[in-house]
């Protein structure tokens, strides 16, 4: 492999592990505020303000827990696809001499249908936040509610989908390859 | 596959052992070790008739034709 590659596999992995971390921090955040919403709803005010949905909460418990149970689902799903690329990058899977292999496959088809579930939860939060603005609720902009770009997230899906397909062909050929004597 | 490689038959016939058919095909010997137990997907001309200059024999007398049961139903 190019030492060029190398390097920037090896910044995509740093850069990976503090996107992962971070989404982490945000699901975690999600969670916790959705947890004590229920149990102490006096304290939220005093935990994570990244997203204020006390308008939400106001306006009715069953909205803001199924508002943010979709933001929990997608944010830890994000995490997901992102330690799926992390332990790609950290097990050396991308071997350019053998570029295609099962390993490599499996994650691109993990990664097609993680997007595609980003996408959908995405899509169909948006769509509620929507509604509830309909409803005369104060909320808050879809991209302050991590739900922005399903159209992206449903578009990556596809094409990583494609590219698995392929992928899929390619280790066929390089079997055939490595079985011609 | 229904394509049968007797190369191992071959070898024993002419008395020559694997590393021998080696050096003399300039091939490796798990190239040569795929193409005996019948892994081989494909056989390039260049190695066959590498092979067939070796045995002294035809491309014949190293492959062989047998039907798959199915295929004879």
């Amino acid at each position: 492999m190019k030492t060029r590659t190398r390097l920037i596999l090896k910044l995509l992995y740093i850069l990976s592990w503090i996107i992962f971390v971070g989404l982490c921090i945000e699901a975690g955040g999600f969670i916790t505020n959705a947890i004590f919403a229920l149990v102490n709803p006096a304290v939220v005010k005093n935990l994570w303000h990244e997203v204020d949905l006390s308008g939400l909460l106001n306006f009715d418990t069953g909205h803001f827990f199924a508002e943010t149970f979709i933001m929990c689902i997608v944010a830890v799903l994000r995490a997901c696809l992102f330690y799926l690329i992390i332990k790609i990058l950290h097990n050396k899977k991308l071997d350019m001499a053998r570029p295609f292999n099962t390993d490599l496959q499996r994650f691109i088809n993990r990664a097609s249908f993680l997007s595609l579930l980003i996408g959908l939860f995405s899509w169909y939060g948006v769509h509620y936040a929507q509604w509830l603005l309909t409803q005369g609720v104060k909320m808050p902009d879809a991209e302050y509610l991590r739900l922005g770009g399903a159209d992206v997230w449903l578009f990556m899906s596809v094409i990583l989908f494609v590219i698995a397909q392929i992928f899929s062909k390619g280790i066929d050929i390089q079997t055939e390859n490595e079985l011609t004597v | 596959m229904p394509i049968i490689v007797n190369l191992d038959v071959m070898m024993a016939r002419r008395k020559i052992s694997l590393n021998e058919l080696s050096e003399r095909v300039d091939l490796t010997l798990s190239n040569l070790s795929i193409l005996k137990t019948g892994k081989a997907k494909a056989i390039r001309f260049s190695t066959l008739e590498a092979i067939c200059k070796a045995l002294d024999c035809q491309p014949a007398d190293i492959l062989e034709y047998v039907p798959d049961q199915k295929q004879k139903k």
